[in-house]
């Protein structure tokens, strides 16, 4: 597959009789602005983007085809490799799909530490996400006070499971470790001292007019666009689609929370910052309510066979990821091996539209737009 | 110093102009290696972090190693590179830079050359850098650094405009172009007071000026990767980086020059030296540099281009036009 | 107007703010319990189950066993024992499958290393890496 565009180098006199050249200018797979490697193509007059081609396929590793070859238990650490930016739900879409197939009841308490740790990384996701998204403004300071909450998440993700972005922390039909004595409170008073924060992001940030100017009217599209691309996550919702897989097709026990699922009709770049900014403040309440509820006692793992063999058939199951919908289909034949693995990648699914949101765009918008798409290259390339 | 200049040429006096010119070199030169220390402190201050702290004590050393290290690597250019124009162009960015400073009183004795029209020949001199940071990018042969160096040329050109028009209310306010003049005419009150409009409009003007944040679009690293200057490295990029922290000193001269009072003092502290005024009015102005980098976003091009031609232009324009009518007032013109 | 001056005056806070910076390596990071590190094998406690090679997914971990010297008693004894460090993931699986604790976690993991030889690690290695031991596994 040849990733140049359809047509190469064309020349052109404007009125005046100046000859004038476009140019294939190469974004990537080294560059700061692409969030990983990620190439992509544009084709520029002056700084307008004409046309523009994603090249994607740098951190391919094949995880679905490495999965048929691994047992299920096996498959997770897998997962978090995927989006490493929100390794819990990974996690839990994986657990989630042969737990449904196989019919396994997991433990209130597994279930409660899951939706904490799930919640608790979708935090941490924006906060990146916010970080960089300033970084790619122009704003550096952002990054820091991100990576400093950020840190706090996942020094209490350390103490839970050990690890800090690769956790490998559910099981099937439960999860690997119970919470350390103390944990869930300073789980409670980092809930506490975030909702404190975002204020803080907000003064920093969300009100500055330089910042207002770069984004607003930038990247828009509309909610028929959004369902054409298969687009899911805060792309979705900027467009006033109110589609929260929480809400709309609860799992684990997300039925039990009060919590607000946060739309726009903008569409915009702008759009997109203040949906996932409000979506840290509804995770936040989701955390602090299951912190409240959090069972005094129980079991960590459900009745799980020796050998975990899925009945014949097939399944597909998703969840909502910090990125969209994260989907897992699997097809078994009744081994301890999936027969077909197939991930859903909100990442991959969201990434398609930028060709066309990028055109007639100038340079500065296209890292306006690839970063309000909040893509992990993990994920799109698996 | 300046008395120097009056004299009949003789070796004497030439070598103590050059040896003058030196010690000023040095000076700067020691400005540079702590205004970037100080700009990594701060920023990281802000950031909550410490800053430099592992080269010497507290870091102090960490830029002396930065630039031995620049100066020790190899001389690289890309192999389609026009090879005299990469050469001449951190030459042609930073010598303008240095030449600025002749003309800066940095208090009433201290001073190189007392030209009469020491602002026009600020203005017009810093001007001349544009064309280095156009032969920069244009010689390095990189889209990057060709786009980085044509939106600086377009940049710097539209806000040298409203610049020099913020301070043609401070020189009509002093009736020279002197910058020694100009200061002397601030014994009263200080031109910041007066001329508020204009210190405003300039210290955006002088931002642009210098591409540093928010208007550092020319290097802008998260889009350009490093503009202008994306193939340079070792000595002749240490030139790019000198000339853009000597400007900054020139321009930190110029604001602590035509709005803060030079080295006058505050009023009741005039036992404080005016070289220590000096330094201390100027070390304000480069804190709020660092201190605008640690807080701001970046402007996307085409705003930045509508914000000199319909921001500022006309406010620095109505700020002539007041300061006209006010000078004309008090002069009685018109009444006759 | 005011929107960005709240911005300089919250950066402007900061400056005296409480800094957040670690001093490693100068000091060293303490890990909670549960850190995973570089794993530490007790080769008497091993009973060549081959659990934890099974267990792998990235099949770092390569081991033999040999039959007990003393002929009265069953079963085998390890013989080479080998951990890819190149390749393993850290998952923690090995641990979690292990019978007798032979093979558990600990919370060194200082693993950077000049050449990647250096990160094929044999039974004595990992013996030797008997510091910070994880308690629970």
């Amino acid at each position: 597959m040849s990733p140049e565009l359809t047509t190469v180098h064309s020349e052109k006199s404007t009125e005046t009789g100046l000859r004038t050249e476009e140019m294939l200018l190469n974004v990537g797979p080294q560059h700061p602005s692409t969030h990983g490697v990620f190439r992509l193509i544009v084709k520029i007059d002056g700084e307008t983007i004409k046309e523009s081609t994603p090249v994607i396929g740098y951190l391919h590793r094949g995880t679905e085809k490495l999965a048929e070859n691994l047992n299920y238990t096996q498959i997770i650490p897998y997962t978090d490799r995927m989006d490493y930016l929100s390794a819990m739900t990974n996690n839990y879409v994986i657990c989630h799909a042969v737990e449904t197939m196989m019919g396994i009841e997991v433990p209130e308490r597994a279930e409660f530490l899951r939706v904490i740790a799930m919640e608790l990384n979708r935090i941490a996701s924006h906060l990146v996400w916010w970080g960089t998204y300033l970084l790619d403004i122009g704003a550096m300071s952002p990054f820091l006070f991100a990576f400093r909450d950020r840190e706090t998440i996942l020094d209490l993700f350390n103490e839970l499971c050990g690890a800090r972005l690769t956790y490998n922390y559910m099981r099937i039909g439960g999860v690997k470790w119970d919470a350390p004595p103390g944990w869930i409170d300073k789980v409670g008073e980092f809930v506490q001292y975030m909702k404190k924060e975002v204020g803080n992001y907000h003064a920093l940030v969300s009100g500055n007019e330089i910042f207002l100017n770069r984004l607003k009217g930038i990247g828009k599209f509309d909610a028929k666009t959004a369902l054409d691309y298969s687009m899911s996550g805060v792309m979705l919702r900027s467009t006033g689609i109110k589609w929260d897989l929480r809400k709309d097709e609860p799992y684990s026990i997300y039925n039990r929370f009060e919590f607000d699922v946060p739309t726009s009709t903008e569409g915009d770049c702008l759009a997109r910052y203040q949906l996932r900014m409000a979506e840290i403040e509804q995770s936040l309440r989701i955390v602090e309510q299951a912190v409240a509820q959090f069972p005094e006692g129980g079991e960590i793992m459900g009745k799980v066979p020796k050998v975990i063999r899925p009945p014949v058939g097939e399944t597909f199951v998703r969840i909502e990821s910090p990125r969209g919908e994260i989907g897992c289909y699997i097809a078994s034949q009744g081994k301890d091996k999936p027969w077909r693995l197939k991930f859903r990648r909100p990442s991959f699914n969201n990434l398609q539209v930028l060709p066309k949101l990028l055109e007639g765009e100038n340079i500065a918008n296209m890292v306006a737009i690839l970063g309000s798409i909040d893509i992990v290259l993990g994920e799109v390339d698996a | 110093m300046a008395n120097l200049l009056q004299q009949t040429t003789s070796l004497w006096n030439v070598t103590m102009f050059a040896l003058a010119a030196v010690v000023l070199l040095l000076v700067v030169l020691g400005f540079v290696t702590y205004a970037i220390y100080f700009e990594r402190k701060v920023i990281g201050w802000m950031q909550l972090r410490i800053g430099p702290n592992r080269v010497g004590p507290l870091g102090l050393l960490q830029t002396v190693a930065d630039v031995a290290k620049l100066l020790m690597k190899e001389d690289t250019r890309p192999q389609n590179a026009d090879k005299a124009l990469f050469a001449l162009a951190p030459v042609l960015a930073y010598a303008p830079a240095f030449g600025v400073l002749a003309v800066i009183p940095f208090t009433d004795s201290i001073q190189f050359a007392d030209l009469g029209i020491g602002v026009l020949y600020y203005i017009a001199l810093s001007g001349i850098t544009v064309l280095g940071v156009i032969t920069a990018g244009w010689a390095s042969n990189n889209k990057y650094s060709l786009i980085g160096g044509l939106r600086s040329a377009a940049q710097m050109i539209s806000y040298e405009v409203p610049l020099v028009m913020s301070v043609v209310g401070v020189v009509l306010m002093t009736g020279s172009m002197n910058l020694r003049e100009i200061v002397e005419a601030q014994k009263d009150v200080w031109n910041i007071v007066p001329q508020f409009l204009g210190f405003l409009v300039f210290l955006v003007a002088a931002q642009a000026e210098l591409n540093r944040t928010p208007f550092d679009l020319p290097e802008a690293e998260s889009e350009l990767v490093a503009g202008y200057h994306v193939e340079y490295s070792g000595f002749r990029f240490a030139m790019f980086m000198l000339a853009e922290y000597v400007y900054m000193f020139g321009m930190g001269a110029l604001v602590t020059i035509l709005f803060l009072g030079g080295w006058l003092p505050i009023p009741g502290l005039s036992f404080i030296p005016g070289i220590v005024w000096f330094i201390l009015k100027f070390s304000l102005y480069v804190f709020f540099q660092f201190w605008l980098r640690a807080t701001m976003p970046r402007l996307r091009a085409d705003q930045l281009m509508s914000f000199a031609w319909k921001g500022l232009l006309p406010v620095a324009l109505l700020n002539i036009l007041i300061t006209a009518v006010v000078i004309s007032v008090q002069n009685g013109s018109f009444h006759s | 107007m005011l929107g960005f001056a709240k911005g300089l005056g919250y950066t402007f806070k900061q400056l005296s703010a409480k800094k957040v910076t670690h001093f490693y390596p100068d000091v060293p990071f303490p890990m909670p319990p549960r850190f995973r590190g570089i794993q530490h094998f007790s080769p008497e406690k091993c009973i060549v189950c081959n659990q934890c090679a099974r267990i792998c997914p990235t099949e770092c971990i390569q081991l033999t066993g040999k039959p007990h010297p003393d002929p009265e008693k069953k079963g085998k004894i390890i013989d080479t024992y080998d951990i890819n460090f190149e390749i393993c993931i850290l998952c923690d699986l090995c641990t979690e499958v292990c019978p007798t604790e032979a093979i558990v976690m600990t919370n060194n993991f200082e693993l950077a290393a000049y050449s990647r030889d250096e990160l094929f690690k044999n039974l004595q290695w990992l013996d030797d890496n008997n510091t910070n031991v994880r308690e629970e596994n």
